[in-house]
């Protein structure tokens, strides 16, 4: 018998699972619901604030800004001018094409490394185990600023770290940062060579949920152990990779800090990316109401995008 | 007719001695009186001068004591901001009005633009500042703060672009430096050229002759593109003119520095301030014998990072050398109640004294903004700040077009292009009028 894989939602049939007191949108038995569990909603009200007033009004309040030319004094109604704007700049349309290329780049190659780490990572011992878990996800919590002026030293024309290797090869120097035809791929190597260490913890705790009975069917069936990674381990992993793909796509249509660190989105507008547009659009020229635009067309984009993904990857399930 | 002659004249000096009368008790009722004030002001302000315990908000925070003691009832709160994150800060609390009361901003840079003086987020100073007071100060301080006829601030300060040669350099390489610091950009590009060199025979170049960097909001290469005159707008700002042919031959010939000549090093034109400085300043690297920076980088030059160097104008071409300037200054951002406004204004101008723009200038390597200030020679022990202060008169300021920020970031952004090898500079210029015109539709 094959135990469930972790964060799969469990059958309708299983009585001591079954979701108490649902209410069907029913806004009555809500409302019953809620009186009857008062005090587990308590325990939710304080994130539910907090949630309201820094995520739930910020959004509702960008969507609102959109339609309107923002002034401090008397903002005003403007329809979909700031739409018309954001499709008609080119600055925009540069900003979409360098973020796509980005995600399209770095968010396979995070999930297959971080796949194929665990992967290796699985194989080894305890000890072993924790110490690359716990060395892959330290980056994680580590500030993006400060992994930014890192990565600009290592990039630096005359003192970083890659010109002084490529120099043992006789090759270079490159002024890495500095060319419209290196500065972005500098960036997108950069997140590439920072390991998805949330990746890897999340595919490790699935790993560790798959059945083993599976492998040792495979084995007797004279299975390879890439036979056995392909057809069992992968497939079974495909929640985990749904969420990881999502998490990171969104994660790469936002990039930011590195932009701002390291590039400022030049030379010229070779590493302009949607988030550090909004960003100059907002706070640089206060043109909150195409910003609000921006990211609102942003939103969608994000949204197409994990819609896709969603279905791609849940439909075989 | 004498009649009729003599009723109009009454009557119009009746309707003016009325009008006299309405507008100077408008005036009263929008000036308020700072002694009815009590309660608190927020003033922002970014680090000064050390003192011996490394403090460098103490002048402001003496000034607060001074003044609280002697306006009771009156808390004027200090809040420090790195000035690397005052624009972004201001710009985020005047986008949430939020603001504080008082905050030191130039007008010509970021933070605050001509837009927030037209919506009414900075605060006239007229009804504090009459004809007399504003006598002492120079004209081009007070234009500074000067939008359709209204003053909106209190120049404190005046700073300006120079050449800084280090000397070392400029002896190892058998270089004379310009007597004066007056000097052709023949005779400049000669010097860079003999600055360019080899220092320990291995084939590489170890000091370039010249470097700077190109990046929105920053001026430092900016003069150079005026030698042949030219600016980026035509007079009323409705014209981009960078891309005369005068102009696209300063900027070709400070890119071919580094892609012609080979007298500056690759990351000549990019966005690396900090390191650009470092390559000019630190004893450890000196690698670049010619930097242009803004004045505060004659303190630095001074103090922090120990050089032998000295200030030079930037070269003339077809015209004589100019210079890009700022005027630094206190703000007062918008206030509801009047008699608050009176104590705002009270204050600025306490902390806007000579004796403190004299004090600021000796501590803090800025060029004061009022000529009283100036009179008291607060640089006769320092013959660098002197030779910077005597280039006040070729000061060019930046255009004052409300959309500036957006026009100087499409011009950079060409600019850097144009440093890369990317594009001559003829064809970025065109590039960045088109951007441009959009912009000044």
């Amino acid at each position: 018998m094959t135990q469930m894989p972790m964060g799969a939602v469990p059958k309708k049939k299983d009585e001591k699972l079954k979701v108490i007191g649902k209410s069907n949108g029913n806004p009555k038995k809500l409302f019953y619901e809620v009186k009857r569990n008062y005090s587990a909603y308590l325990f939710l009200l304080p994130k539910l604030i907090l949630f309201t007033l820094f995520v739930a009004i910020p959004v509702v309040w960008a969507f609102v800004l959109s339609f309107q030319k923002y002034k401090i004094f008397g903002s005003e109604f403007v329809g979909f001018a700031n739409y018309i704007k954001v499709f008609e700049s080119d600055a925009f349309r540069i900003a979409l094409k360098n973020t796509l290329l980005f995600t399209v780049v770095t968010v396979p190659f995070g999930v297959i490394s971080a796949l194929v780490l665990s992967t290796l990572i699985f194989e080894l011992g305890k000890v072993s185990q924790s110490l690359f878990r716990s060395a892959f996800y330290l980056p994680t919590v580590t500030s993006m600023v400060i992994i930014a002026m890192v990565w600009r030293w290592m990039y630096n024309y005359d003192f970083g770290l890659f010109n002084y290797v490529l120099g043992w090869f006789g090759v270079g120097p490159v002024n890495w940062l500095g060319q419209s035809s290196t500065a972005l791929w500098a960036l997108i190597i950069m997140q590439c060579l920072i390991p998805f260490g949330v990746g890897i913890i999340m595919y490790l705790a699935s790993m560790g949920s798959i059945s083993q009975s599976l492998y040792e069917a495979a084995r007797m069936d004279g299975a390879s152990r890439f036979k056995q990674w392909i057809h069992i381990t992968i497939p079974l992993l495909k929640p985990t990779t749904l969420y990881l793909v999502l998490l990171s796509t969104i994660g790469s249509f936002q990039v930011f800090t590195q932009i701002i660190m390291m590039t400022g989105g030049g030379p010229g507008s070779a590493t302009e990316t949607l988030v550090h547009l909004i960003y100059k659009t907002g706070f640089r020229d206060f043109e909150f109401g195409l910003a609000g635009a921006q990211s609102v067309v942003l939103f969608v984009i994000i949204l197409i995008f994990s819609v896709i993904q969603f279905r791609v990857l849940r439909h075989d399930e | 007719m004498k009649k009729v002659w003599k009723k109009s004249a009454l009557a119009a000096l009746t309707l003016g001695l009325a009008a006299t009368v309405l507008a100077a008790c408008g005036d009263k009722e929008e000036a308020g009186n700072a002694e009815e004030f009590k309660g608190k002001i927020t003033i922002w302000d970014g680090p000064r001068w050390p003192d011996a315990d490394d403090n460098k908000f103490h002048w402001l925070e003496e000034k607060i004591k001074e003044y609280e003691e002697a306006n009771e009832g009156v808390e004027i709160d200090l809040v420090q901001v790195p000035w690397a994150e005052m624009g972004d800060k201001l710009g985020v609390a005047i986008a949430g009005k939020a603001w504080p009361d008082i905050a030191p901003v130039d007008i010509s840079g970021s933070s605050v633009s001509i837009d927030h003086i037209e919506q009414g987020v900075v605060e006239s100073l007229d009804p504090y500042f009459d004809k007399d007071a504003k006598k002492d100060f120079y004209e081009n301080a007070l234009d500074a703060y000067t939008y359709d006829g209204k003053l909106y601030g209190i120049p404190n300060s005046i700073t300006l672009h120079t050449m800084l040669l280090n000397l070392d350099l400029f002896k190892e390489a058998g270089v004379e430096p310009p007597k004066d610091g007056k000097w052709t950009y023949d005779e400049f590009l000669s010097a860079a050229e003999k600055l360019t060199f080899d220092r320990d025979g291995d084939g590489k170049t170890d000091v370039h002759g010249f470097s700077t960097y190109i990046m929105p909001g920053y001026y430092e290469a900016w003069p150079f593109f005026y030698k042949n005159g030219g600016s980026p707008l035509n007079e009323d700002l409705t014209e981009f003119t960078f891309d005369s042919p005068e102009v696209v031959k300063a900027i070709q010939d400070l890119a071919d520095l580094k892609l012609k000549h080979k007298v500056a090093p690759e990351t000549h034109g990019g966005n690396d301030v900090g390191g650009t400085f470092q390559a000019w300043a630190n004893e450890e690297q000196r690698t670049v014998a010619m930097q242009p920076w803004a004045t505060w980088a004659i303190g630095a030059a001074q103090g922090k990072y120990p050089t032998n160097f000295m200030v030079a104008e930037y070269p003339s071409g077809d015209k004589d050398a100019s210079t890009i300037g700022g005027v630094g200054g206190w703000v007062m951002m918008h206030q509801e109640d009047v008699n608050k406004k009176a104590a705002v204004a009270d204050f600025m101008k306490f902390i806007s004294t000579a004796d403190e723009q004299y004090l600021m200038a000796q501590n803090y390597g800025i060029f004061p903004a009022r000529i009283s200030a100036s009179e008291m020679d607060p640089f006769k022990d320092n013959p660098e700040m002197t030779r910077a202060m005597e280039m006040s008169d070729q000061v060019v300021m930046l255009p004052r077009h409300p959309e500036w920020r957006k026009i100087d970031e499409a011009i950079q952004n060409e600019l850097q292009l144009v440093f890369n090898g990317e594009k001559t500079a003829e064809q970025a210029m065109a590039d960045a009028k088109k951007a441009v015109d959009k912009i000044l539709e």
